[in-house]
């Protein structure tokens, strides 16, 4: 990318514009520079000056800049409101993903092992095979889910060129979420049962709060590293 | 006539009438807009070319405008035309300008108010 190009499109970045309309305007940049450079060596300039008489016509990076971020429409969500693209969104997705593991580990527990008074420590031979694949998807699900959920905070907080502060308290709280995270399931422990049930935010019954606050922090250290990594490189590739 | 940079206060709504006129009958891509713009207003009106693509976004955001991708001559373009809603907002536009350019030429060019601006008749 040429050097006007990639200043512009750090301002834009910067300046809360989403992606992919910066992705849309520097393309068409692009295209109007080469014909304007036609246009100039047409007129008889040589290359290196036809082009830089291009970039003057093209306008200034400040100009360039300033007509896209005064139009409030292109700036992404993240940019918008914050708070809930790095603190709501990310928990939403979350509790949806631990209902899609809880709902296979009901299915699972109604499909294979109806007489189970719970679907938690059967093994085979006790559970089919097709069984055990059913309830790793939903336990892959369910012990995964937190760190794809943190990655992709990590990720579009990087590609927007966001200051750390909105991605670190979604991580810290996807990490909180995941570490209490437990799924309770019981035929006997209620007098009319089945049940199944979630919680969160809470440090899980069967656990002490050094082996809960063990799971949060393996989790943020997970995802926070992996985010400065993203991030290190990032600048890096700029400072070049 | 040499270019200029036009005073962008009193170019509100202006490049928005401008390129709505002028995609009306026919699609066009950016770089074609503004070589119109400066032809058809021999140049008084020059805005910094790469400006024009935000107004497009901005119009075609609004659903003003409509583009499509286009392979010309090997180059992939993108080309905009006016879609009804456009239409509307054009004439729209199109009487804005009407009534202040009317309004304006009623001071400039004579009539009760213009007395009292000295060495105008």
């Amino acid at each position: 990318m040429q050097k006007p190009f990639q200043e512009l499109r750090e301002r834009l970045l910067r300046g809360g514009v989403a992606p992919r309309h910066v992705r849309r305007y520097l393309n068409e940049l692009a295209d109007h520079l080469a014909d304007l450079t036609k246009e100039e060596e047409r007129a008889g300039r040589s290359t290196s000056d036809a082009e830089a008489a291009a970039i003057v016509r093209l306008g200034t990076v400040e100009h360039l800049a300033k007509a896209m971020l005064e139009r409030r429409r292109f700036r992404s969500w993240c940019a918008r409101a914050p708070w809930a693209m790095f603190s709501v969104t990310p928990l939403v997705f979350l509790l949806a993903a631990y209902l899609v593991s809880a709902l296979i580990l009901w299915s699972g527990w109604l499909m294979f092992i109806p007489a189970a008074d719970t679907p938690f420590g059967q093994t085979p031979p006790r559970i089919s095979s097709l069984g055990n694949i059913y309830f790793q998807i939903g336990r892959m699900i369910y012990f995964t889910a937190p760190v794809v959920i943190g990655l992709a905070i990590g990720l579009v907080a990087v590609r927007q060129r966001l200051r750390t502060v909105w991605p670190v308290i979604g991580i810290a709280l996807v990490a909180w979420m995941g570490g209490t995270a437990q799924i309770h399931a019981s035929r006997s422990a209620v007098p009319h049962g089945p049940y199944i049930a979630l919680s969160f935010f809470v440090s899980p019954p069967d656990q002490t709060l050094t082996q809960t606050l063990l799971h949060i922090v393996v989790y943020f250290a997970l995802i926070a590293t992996t985010y400065l990594i993203l991030r290190m490189r990032s600048v890096h590739s700029l400072a070049q | 006539m040499a270019p200029r940079e036009t005073n962008p206060n009193f170019m509100n709504g202006v490049p928005e009438l401008l390129i709505l006129r002028l995609l009306q009958h026919q699609e066009m891509y950016g770089y074609e807009i503004v070589q119109a713009i400066r032809e058809r207003t021999d140049e008084v009106i020059a805005i910094g070319e790469g400006v024009v693509y935000p107004v497009l976004h901005g119009l075609e955001s609004e659903g003003a405008l409509s583009s499509r991708r286009k392979t010309v001559n090997g180059r992939n373009r993108i080309y905009y035309s006016v879609t009804a809603r456009g239409a509307r907002r054009l004439a729209d536009l199109h009487q804005t300008w009407t009534d202040l350019a009317t309004a304006i030429q009623k001071v400039v060019g004579g009539g009760q108010y213009a007395k009292a601006v000295p060495g105008i008749a």
